[in-house]
């Protein structure tokens, strides 16, 4: 079983939110490190050279992104994403909360990295308890001088604010979360331009994910080579993986990349006792289904890419044969209804729609027509919206629709009745 | 029923020197970004956000009220009215479901005799359907005031309310300084974010703004039902709107 401890070392052992005993195992000797042997380019360089990318959604390589930010003397920000929402995912609250002083210096590395004095985070409103672990787990770094003006005796100076947000998903994506850290409604900018380019209060901004920042005290104590030398070439390095659905034993469980999903299944306790596995969703609600036939596939970017879904926040579901596919829709849909910030028109409007009639086609008003329809509309709010939120009605819909068919025709016209269990395979392709 | 007591200048006297503070963590001149952590200060105090808080916030972040009062309605943490003692969000997303969280959410509106978005008539308790909570590993969870509860069961949650109709429960209640209503979100925060869409619960009865354009649709489609292995195409969508605009006298006839 190739379950690794890396960024959970330690989690469920010890108190880590001590930073005695994060010290004691190591902790904050890298961002001495840094600050007192290593030039901010430097750290930049074994982050490229390890082929490290974001663990926060869309897997773009995290030493490339920070390489957009233009000299222009500007004041630079770094904002670490802790706004995790992502449906089935629950890597990042696991770390914020277990492991906060590894989140911290994470970001002060990223900091460092990228010439910036002031870093950011925003966490998620809900995670109550994790802001204020975070916020205790700051004070103890500012104290043992970790944090602040002139660090480690050098002219280093770095600044953290730790920003909470009030309820909204969509603070997830980039240009959102920077609205809301400005006081502004979370609704996305348009892009270009880019954070990197015009970011937080108009100036040059890099915003990672929490997972991503959290390897980077390991990718320095290792070198880059330690990454790059583990899983396929194109995805290097390990990843949480939060596994959740119909399985024994949920939870995040830290993996190589290009770990058999079907090794992801077994590292989760399998399927429940006499129950057999129908469908996976590989990458948080916003990705499309895999089946059975697909878990022999090794789990990293590209070839969740090649088949039609994406890895995404590393958020994997398993159904099992008893799954009611049409709930498991309508808990989607409604989410992304729900969430959609209403900017734009076919993502305001088609969200609202698919969730009611789906809902109807639950209660027993469906007609034969719907389905067609919940595919015709899921897809034509696709790729016209300033974000992705309304992309990601599409991919789960769709292929659930398109592979237990007989399960959303079993609603029609019959009431609530149960429609046939059994998976089934139909003829139609999308 | 709860001694509810509210004098603003009292809350006032709490929430400045930490609004003071949190506006000192945003780069110079950058006082809005404090708006969020400034509404949920007066949260913590008051209960909810009132219109005096967003006026106060609004002043010492230097900014217009409607600026304060349109971003706060953007966020569902905000309670823009009163709420009860103690604020219940199972979550009703994915991997939640799977595992039983409709059986739980039924049983909460059973107990509670409200539903979503609902706060009971002494004002205890109010109860809202989640969204994904970020703990599917502990399926089906719930929050209360924000504390996370996981695993649960009938039992467990009949115990919790039981602990809190006792106040024997671990987490605080919430500061109530005035009676909540039956319903603490105002309208244009309900989800029906299109005003077409407003109070509409069926699309066989699309409603709104006087439009009859899906009932024209859905008559059409039950006539004529499309076989499954037609997917459908441009050339049908048009022909819905088509159809609708040879005859717009037949439209909304009903069904």
């Amino acid at each position: 079983m190739p379950v690794v401890k890396v960024l959970t070392d330690g989690i469920g052992e010890f108190d880590l939110r001590d930073i005695a005993v994060y010290r004691g195992r190591g902790g904050y000797e890298q961002w001495k490190r840094a600050v007192t042997e290593m030039a901010p380019a430097d750290v930049a360089d074994i982050t490229t050279k390890s082929g490290l990318r974001g663990r926060g959604g869309a897997g773009f390589p995290t030493g490339r992104k920070w390489s957009f930010l233009p000299n222009n003397g500007r004041p630079r920000y770094m904002v670490c994403n802790c706004d995790e929402a992502e449906p089935g995912t629950f890597k990042d609250h696991m770390l914020l909360e277990e492991t906060p002083h590894q989140v911290l210096e994470g970001m002060l590395l990223g900091t460092y990295a990228i010439g910036s004095k002031h870093a950011f985070i925003y966490i998620r409103g809900e995670f109550e308890q994790g802001y204020e672990i975070f916020c205790e787990a700051l004070a103890q770094a500012r104290a043992a001088g970790f944090v602040g003006d002139k660090l480690f005796g050098t002219e280093t100076s770095i600044e953290v604010t730790v920003h909470r947000g009030a309820g909204a998903y969509i603070c997830g994506e980039e240009t959102a979360l920077l609205n809301s850290l400005e006081g502004r409604r979370g609704e996305p900018r348009l892009k270009p331009p880019f954070p990197a380019v015009k970011g937080l209060y108009g100036e040059p901004t890099v915003v990672n994910n929490v997972e991503t920042l959290a390897t980077l005290p390991h990718l320095l104590k290792n070198g880059p080579e330690w990454c790059a030398r583990v899983g396929p070439e194109k995805s290097p390095g390990y990843k949480i993986v939060s596994v959740s659905g119909h399985v024994k034993k949920p939870g995040n469980y830290e993996v190589p990349l290009g770990t058999p999903l079907r090794e992801l299944l077994e590292i989760a306790g399998g399927p429940r006792d006499g129950r057999k596995i129908v469908a996976v969703q590989p990458g948080g609600g916003s990705s499309a289904c895999l089946f059975e036939e697909h878990l022999d596939l090794p789990y990293d970017f590209d070839t969740m890419a090649q088949n039609g879904t994406m890895l995404g926040s590393g958020a994997v579901v398993f159904f099992d044969d008893t799954t009611n596919f049409v709930e498991a829709a309508l808990a989607l849909v409604r989410f992304y209804a729900h969430e959609s910030c209403g900017q734009c028109t076919p993502c305001r409007e088609g969200g609202h729609w698919l969730e009611v009639t789906l809902e109807r086609l639950l209660h027993g008003g469906g007609l034969a027509s719907d389905i067609d329809m919940l595919v015709a509309v899921s897809h034509q709010l696709t790729g016209i919206n300033l974000c992705p939120l309304g992309d990601s009605i599409e991919p789960f819909l769709a292929s659930v629709i398109n592979r237990f068919e007989a399960q959303f025709r079993g609603y029609v016209k019959i009431g609530a009745a149960r429609p046939p269990m059994a998976p089934q395979k139909t003829a139609v392709t999308l | 029923m709860p001694e509810q007591t509210r004098d603003f200048e009292d809350i006032v006297l709490k929430v400045e020197p930490e609004a003071r503070r949190l506006i000192a963590q945003y780069p110079a001149g950058n006082a809005r970004s404090a708006l969020l952590p400034i509404l949920h200060a007066f949260q913590n105090v008051e209960g909810w956000v009132s219109p005096e808080a967003m006026e106060r916030t609004a002043s010492w972040i230097g900014e217009p009220v409607s600026v304060v009062e349109s971003t706060a309605t953007f966020y569902t943490l905000f309670h823009r009215r009163p709420v009860g003692r103690y604020m219940l969000q199972p979550c009703r997303n994915l991997s939640c479901i799977l595992n039983g969280a409709g059986a739980i959410m039924e049983h909460f509106r059973e107990q509670l005799g409200v539903g979503h978005n609902e706060t009971t008539a002494d004002g205890l308790f109010s109860y809202e359907e989640a969204e994904c909570l970020a703990a599917c590993d502990r399926a089906p969870c719930m929050q209360v005031n924000l504390q996370f509860y996981y695993d649960l069961t009938k039992e467990k949650v009949d115990s919790m309310l039981a602990a809190m109709r006792d106040g024997t429960f671990e987490v605080a209640p919430l500061p109530q300084t005035a009676a909540p209503g039956r319903n603490w979100v105002v309208a244009q925060e309900s989800g029906r974010k299109s005003p077409g869409a407003q109070q509409v619960v069926d699309p066989n009865d699309p409603g709104g703004l006087g439009d009859k354009s899906g009932v024209a649709m859905i008559e059409r489609l039950t006539k004529q039902p499309y076989p499954i292995d037609v997917r459908p195409t441009q050339e049908r969508l048009v022909a819905d709107g088509a159809a609708r605009l040879e005859s717009p006298t037949s439209n909304g006839s009903g069904h």
